[in-house]
């Protein structure tokens, strides 16, 4: 079989992208909040939906979608925040209570949208040209997503880097305490990082939807390599989630060509990143600091 | 449906999910184990009991060898698991179920895929009636559930159930006071799975049917929220809540059948669940019974002799 | 010494990142009595305390227990040898009872294993009645018998410091290592301890502790090692140490 390697690298690009902007909001809020939000999941179905409402259903065109959906996604991860586990944390919730509980908000999310839409899958009405450029095939949907997430990667990397806000979110996921000494309301900082993070993953919610189909799942179907980049990244690191974005998205879609000419069924690509999951949690020495967290 | 039949039907479902839960408290209530993948263990125990079903052999055969198949499945995950931190295990169980799922949806030659597997009836029990047939399930998901309970009663108020309750409170302090965490975990951490199994079996053994569909992720946070309500570290409790879930979803699919709503009722039953949970979590966090004291008859007399003495004091 | 040491430490170091918490530490210690070591925070005491319990691998160096090799075990593995140790911040078990914090300390009881607990109760019934009256006399002593039925999360911090003691006595250990036991406790109940552990340790204990007190140190501890900076910069009698220069100078220094 002949494989067309710059087609593999440039796909790779393209899942990895997508799993980068859901998996920022998850990694930083995870840190922040010391626990993982299962619910994230349902922000991505929830911004797929809102997406395509906007853009299919009302005709609005994909700029709105995309703001819309933002800002709605980002509201509602902003209300489950305030509403549930803020109180829950503050009543000394456990960290498997809180995980319990961003289940819970994940069901009363995907349900709610379940009432609202239906389970049938939905696609979104827009066509995409195709561009040939030599052996590679591209469509506009994926120009966009690249452009996209460029922007949004460096829109980040330079607000992290350089601006008040960006070093107020860092110093809090080192070391919160520290943090709060110094002056930084770090209660502030993890409410706009639930923000923006939902916001981040309602984006890559309508590209998911545009690209496959809209239905409450949308967003627990890409869960298992979400969770992947987040615990290969490193929880909370950015710049780990990056490169553990490609990563993945390069062991998917070689395992894609390694599993057809083995003849195993295609959907074992999430096997992949689950594999990534328990051999980084297992090997990624933890050492000493796992041996006294409590001390 | 008559009403006989429905409330048959709602006890059998109280008894498997009740051994879900006995052992889901044992694990998590009892030993801090957040095992978010029950599920796993229960479809291992459904597909073994499925497909042993279909060579003839007899309905004790099939539920021992779900037992030892689940035992196995928690061995093989907790030797790499169990060393991690607790959110990390529940990540890494949960991504487990789902993988799980994804090889039964996939693999046709092990239980039919997507098609699902019909399961042999393992009891004999030509021109029965259903009510009688209901009747026998009853009694066969019963009696596991008692053999269950006793062996959870008896290693929780034991010196062993000392040690798994000083590793879920502090496993490090429990390490230097020489108990080998890693030993005691695998081994609840089996022992869980295997009666997770068991309930996998007697829940194939019923529905006569299994498919890939039947293992969502719904089913371990049913169990959750079982032991969270009735009270972890109670075994009582979590009968008690694995008795009140049920009732929980028996009532609204009730609501389902007598009223006409605006929203699909199957939407708004997982929606209630949501809820009760975070109710459950905000309110209520220690669930209704409180964690049950380690008795065991050297403890009792000792308390006995201590109420003596004090009184003579005083 | 003509009889081997019941602890060896040999050539120890233990880094992190960069920065070495124990240098190069060796010493012995020898059966019975109370051994002491001194120095000031940040020296590397407890560091070196982690080590010897395993729950530290020393980066260098080798760690011998009854001349048997220790520095590759597990904590537990080192417990069941014998040797123990109490943490200076009390790791109690808060939901359980104080008497089950006792008995969970105990060495070798055989309801700790699954089969014994399910298939042998009678077995060790008779043990644990043994081990309740040993609980309660050494709670007794620690002024803790009447509340030997209330959750642990009940004691005040000076008692928790307390239960900390009185539990790592339940293994009856070899040797028993203690990071402050005194800080945190009325002087008078601080002397009665010091007491009680020197009787203990005529019939078989040996300690070796961490602690600041001197007059503790005078009365009860037959010799002292001094350390600074990570490694041991003076070793004697108390009395001796104390006029040695070094040791002004190692606790000086830091102010």
């Amino acid at each position: 079989m002949d494989i067309n390697w710059a087609q593999i690298l440039l796909n790779s690009v393209i899942t990895g992208s997508i799993y980068l902007i859901g998996a920022i909001g998850l990694s930083v809020t995870y840190r922040l909040s010391n626990f993982s939000n299962f619910a994230h999941a349902e922000f991505i179905t929830l911004g797929a939906f809102i997406g395509y409402w906007v853009s299919s259903q009302l005709g609005w065109g994909l700029l709105p979608a995309f703001i819309i959906a933002f800002l709605l996604t980002g509201t509602v991860s902003l209300l489950c925040y305030r509403g549930i586990f803020q109180p829950l944390a503050k009543r000394g919730a456990s960290t498997i209570h809180l995980m319990i509980a961003s289940i819970a908000v994940g069901f009363i999310i995907r349900y709610s949208i379940g009432a609202g839409w239906g389970w049938t899958p939905q696609y979104f009405l827009n066509t995409w040209t195709t561009y040939e450029v030599g052996a590679i095939r591209i469509t506009g949907l994926w120009l966009l997503l690249i452009l996209v997430t460029l922007t949004s990667a460096l829109t980040m990397h330079f607000a992290l880097m350089r601006t008040k806000l960006g070093k107020a979110i860092r110093a809090s996921s080192s070391n919160p305490e520290l943090a709060a000494a110094s002056g930084i309301n770090v209660n502030r900082v993890i409410l706009i990082t639930w923000f923006i993070g939902a916001g981040l993953a309602a984006i890559a919610g309508i590209f998911r939807g545009a690209s496959t189909q809209v239905w409450p799942m949308t967003g627990w179907d890409i869960i298992l390599p979400i969770f992947a980049v987040v615990v290969l990244g490193g929880i909370g690191n950015y710049h780990g989630a990056i490169v553990a974005a490609f990563i993945i998205g390069l062991t998917e879609n070689i395992g894609v060509v390694a599993l057809t000419n083995l003849g195993l069924a295609t959907e074992y690509r999430m096997a992949l990143a689950f594999l990534i999951i328990i051999i980084t949690l297992i090997v990624k020495p933890q050492g000493l600091a796992m041996f006294f967290r409590r001390a | 449906m008559s009403i006989i039949p429905y409330l048959l039907d709602f006890v059998v479902f109280v008894g498997i999910f009740g051994i879900m839960a006995l052992s889901l408290n044992l694990e998590y209530g009892f030993t801090g184990l957040a095992n978010f993948g029950k599920v796993a263990f229960f479809l291992i125990g459904a597909y073994t009991y499925a497909i042993l079903s279909q060579t003839g052999a007899p309905f004790y055969l099939c539920l021992i060898a779900s037992a030892l198949t689940s035992a196995i499945g928690g061995l093989l995950i907790s030797l790499p698991a169990l060393r991690l931190r607790e959110d990390y295990l529940a990540i890494v169980t949960l991504t487990t179920g789902e993988i799980l799922r994804l090889i039964v949806k996939s693999e046709d030659w092990i239980g039919g895929g997507i098609w699902g597997i019909t399961v042999s009836p393992a009891i004999k029990m030509t021109g029965a009636s259903p009510t009688s047939k209901i009747l026998v399930n009853i009694g066969l998901v019963f009696i596991c559930m008692a053999i269950c309970f006793i062996i959870i009663q008896l290693l929780t108020h034991s010196p062993y159930g000392r040690v798994i309750r000083a590793i879920r409170e502090d496993e490090v302090a429990a390490e230097a006071l020489g108990k080998n965490r890693s030993k005691y975990k695998a081994q609840i951490f089996m022992l869980g799975s295997a009666m997770a199994g068991i309930a996998g079996g007697l829940f194939a053994q019923y529905l006569r049917f299994i498919d890939p569909y039947m293992f969502l992720p719904i089913v371990t946070f049913t169990v959750w929220i079982m032991v969270l309500l009735g009270g972890p570290a109670n075994n009582w409790g979590a009968l008690l809540g694995a008795a009140l879930v049920q009732l929980f979803d028996r009532g609204t699919n009730l609501i389902k059948d007598y009223f006409t709503l605006p929203i699909d009722p199957t939407n708004l039953q997982y929606i209630l669940f949501g809820v009760l949970i975070i109710l459950v979590l905000l309110y209520r966090p220690q669930g209704l019974l409180k964690e049950s004291e380690i008795k065991t008859e050297a403890l009792r007399s000792a308390r006995a002799r201590g109420s003596t003495a004090k009184n003579r004091e005083g | 010494m003509p009889e081997e040491a019941l602890l060896k430490i040999e050539k120890v170091s233990k880094h992190f990142g960069g920065i070495y918490a124990v240098n190069n530490v060796s010493l012995d210690i020898h059966e019975g009595g109370i051994w002491s070591m001194v120095g000031p925070n940040g020296s590397g005491k407890s560091t070196l305390f982690n080590t010897i319990l395993g729950l530290y691998k020393p980066d260098e160096g080798t760690i011998s227990f009854k001349g048997e090799r220790i520095n590759n075990m597990y904590p537990y593995q080192i417990y069941a040898r014998g040797l123990v140790n109490s943490f200076q911040t009390p790791r109690i078990f808060h939901s359980m009872t104080i008497l089950d914090n006792m008995l969970v300390a105990a060495r070798g009881h055989q309801g700790d294993s699954m089969w014994n607990s399910l298939f042998m109760r009678k077995k060790w019934q008779k043990q644990e009645e043994k081990l309740i009256d040993e609980a309660l006399n050494l709670l007794e002593f620690v002024e803790l018998n009447r509340m030997a039925f209330s959750p642990a999360a009940e004691l005040s911090g000076g008692q928790r410091k307390l239960l900390e003691l009185a539990k790592v006595l339940m293994a009856k250990p070899t040797l028993l290592l203690l990071d402050e036991p005194a800080a945190g406790i009325n002087p008078v109940l601080a002397k009665k301890i010091f007491r009680k552990l020197n009787e203990i340790s005529r019939n078989g204990t040996t300690f070796l502790i961490i602690e600041h007190r001197l007059d503790l140190l005078f009365e009860f501890a037959s010799w002292t090692y001094v350390l600074n900076k990570g490694s041991i910069i003076a070793t004697g009698k108390p009395k001796d140490i104390v006029n040695n220069p070094v040791f002004y100078q190692a606790y000086l220094g830091e102010e």
